[in-house]
């Protein structure tokens, strides 16, 4: 396709990945710089629509307002509490245990 | 078998649950390894429900209309105790621990689920190779691609091995696989069905819906899973007593959008389209409309979605469920976590929304397109004030083969007449000829009424 007028350089495609947290394989990596340019090029054709005065839409769905739940204790039954604790990839007792984070 | 006969078959006792569960069990053992449709069975629990369910039926009782009927789930759909992957690695042994609304609704109906279905990874794909689990092959010819990302309900339902099943629809997903593999796909309107328990993946789009053998049985299983939930604040109330659910007025107009017959549509389908059409119009009057921003509704998505799915995916990180893969220090955890757990397309849009959303470009993408997404909403909303039903393709060609698209780009742009629905809001009804209706909100009915008309005639 010849969309591929975007440029995006290297280090801007390092910086994304440790801004996302996700790593790439070199193979991958370099086909991602291809795939990116072809990406944000046919996405840029965008700016041939004419939206002035037009406002950005903010809901998916029109006429629908926040809900809050009250700001009580949760009376979760049922075993919810063991099944979350269950689904940890490590624990100590009934502890979540990650790397220091200092 | 549709639901609706077995319905009748099991009141007028001319079948069990069991015997019809257990053909379906029979049917997923001889062909699932060829399909790869389901990435689980359920088959003790099913079995298991259906003697209760005979028990019951045995006892005197009358059932009701989704008692026993056998459901194959998308693996995003929450069922509680099951595992729900979303056909990723990072979620390989997470198990679910609530039931989403639309398995709650349906456990107290009476229907069976058989297991759960492979899709394109976090439902981000159009043919269910991007699946960690393998590609579904697709039932009407293997060496061809379902469509995606709902392609293993879609497979599922088409190859006899599910009587209907669950999916959930983004950009096309639910839409695109039923046209590929010759079923009926129903997309709500957004708000129509609860999300609760739907891993999210876009969620000012994402819809959850079904797949079905007939528009009938969609009507029926729709109307199972519809309605307002406490724990989703954007479903709405549609009671049966609501106006809207009715045909306040007989349908007169249907629109074809020029915009959906131009370049790229596969000469076959716009013949058989127009065939249809044709037929249409001795009862209706056909009206050409335009939606002419549509044109521009794949580019909306494209920044859209990955900037949704940067900040939905964000959750997966390996720290308090899913897969873990250890790195030196707190961040290369992260790192090699998601790393390793997602797939090469998911990874993309993390990383292409990452950027669309980045400081200096926020104007040029994501704020341009929701201005965008207003005016193909305006077309949409023009385009029913002059015409009750709009009707065009589903996809622009047929199933593609395995491996055939390699390139992201060349992938998107499958799902470009079955994007504009999901930006507007709206439902649409897809039909096992591949041709797509489309309503204005909440007005599912029409495409009911409509759909069952043009199945008469097959």
């Amino acid at each position: 396709m010849g969309y591929n007028n975007h440029i995006i350089s290297e280090e801007e495609i390092e910086h994304l990945k440790d801004l996302a947290r996700v790593e790439f394989g070199e193979k991958e990596t370099e086909k991602l710089a291809k795939d990116f340019g072809d990406i944000l090029g046919y996405v840029g054709e965008l700016k041939k629509v004419d939206v002035s005065g037009v406002l950005e839409m903010t809901h998916a769905l029109e006429g629908v307002k926040n809900v809050f739940r009250k700001d009580e204790e949760a009376k979760e039954g049922g075993g919810l509490a063991s099944d979350l604790i269950n689904a940890f990839p490590e624990k100590e007792n009934n502890y979540l245990k990650v790397k220091a984070i200092l | 078998m549709t639901i609706l006969e077995f319905h009748e078959a099991l009141k007028n006792k001319k079948t069990s649950v069991r015997e019809t569960v257990t053909s379906y069990l029979d049917k997923i053992k001889e062909k699932n390894g060829e399909l790869n449709a389901y990435l689980e069975v359920f088959e003790e629990d099913a079995l298991g429900q259906a003697k209760e369910i005979d028990e019951r039926i045995a006892g005197g009782e009358t059932p009701g209309e989704l008692w026993g009927v056998p459901l194959a789930i998308k693996d995003n759909i929450l069922i509680r105790g099951k595992i729900a992957s979303a056909a990723s690695k990072i979620l390989e042994n997470y198990v679910a621990s609530y039931d989403a609304y639309v398995i709650e609704k349906l456990k107290k109906a009476g229907a069976i689920f058989l297991g759960r279905t492979n899709m394109d990874e976090f439902a981000m794909g159009s043919s269910t190779e991007n699946s960690a689990y393998g590609p579904t092959k697709n039932p009407r010819d293997i060496s061809k691609v379902p469509g995606g990302s709902s392609g293993g309900s879609a497979a599922a339902v088409a190859g006899g091995l599910a009587m209907a099943a669950l999916g959930s629809d983004t950009g096309g997903s639910i839409r695109q696989p039923a046209a590929f593999c010759g079923v009926v796909g129903l997309k709500p309107t957004y708000g129509a069905v609860s999300r609760r328990g739907l891993i999210a993946m876009a969620s000012s789009l994402d819809q959850i819906g079904l797949i079905a053998q007939t528009v009938e049985d969609a009507e029926i299983l729709f109307n199972a899973i519809r309605g307002k939930d406490e724990m989703d604040s954007t479903s709405v109330e549609t009671g049966g007593s609501t106006a809207i659910w009715r045909l306040n007025r007989q349908m007169k107009r249907i629109g074809i959008p020029k915009e959906f017959f131009g370049e790229g549509l596969d000469l076959e389908i716009k013949n058989s389209i127009d065939a249809v059409i044709k037929k249409l119009s001795q009862k209706y009057e056909i009206r050409e409309i335009s939606l002419s921003h549509t044109k521009y509704a794949l580019e909306c998505y494209y920044i859209i979605v990955p900037a949704e799915v940067s900040s939905n995916m964000a959750r997966f990180d390996g720290i308090r469920y899913g897969r873990r893969s250890e790195g030196e220090d707190l961040i290369s955890t992260y790192k090699k976590s998601r790393g390793e757990g997602f797939g090469l397309e998911v990874r993309r849009r993390v990383l292409l929304g990452t950027y669309v959303l980045s400081a200096g470009y926020y104007d040029a993408y994501y704020s341009r397109a929701q201005k965008v997404i207003n005016l193909i909403r305006e077309d949409f909303k023009k385009a029913f004030s002059e015409v009750d039903i709009i009707l065009g393709p589903t996809t622009p060609t047929s199933p593609f083969r395995l491996g055939e698209k390699f390139d992201p780009l060349s992938m998107y742009l499958s799902d470009i007449y079955t994007i504009p629905v999901n930006l507007a809001g709206i439902p649409a009804l897809t039909l096992p000829s591949g041709i797509q209706l489309m309503a204005s909100h909440f007005e599912e009915k029409k495409l009911f009424e409509l759909g069952k008309e043009i199945e008469l005639w097959n």
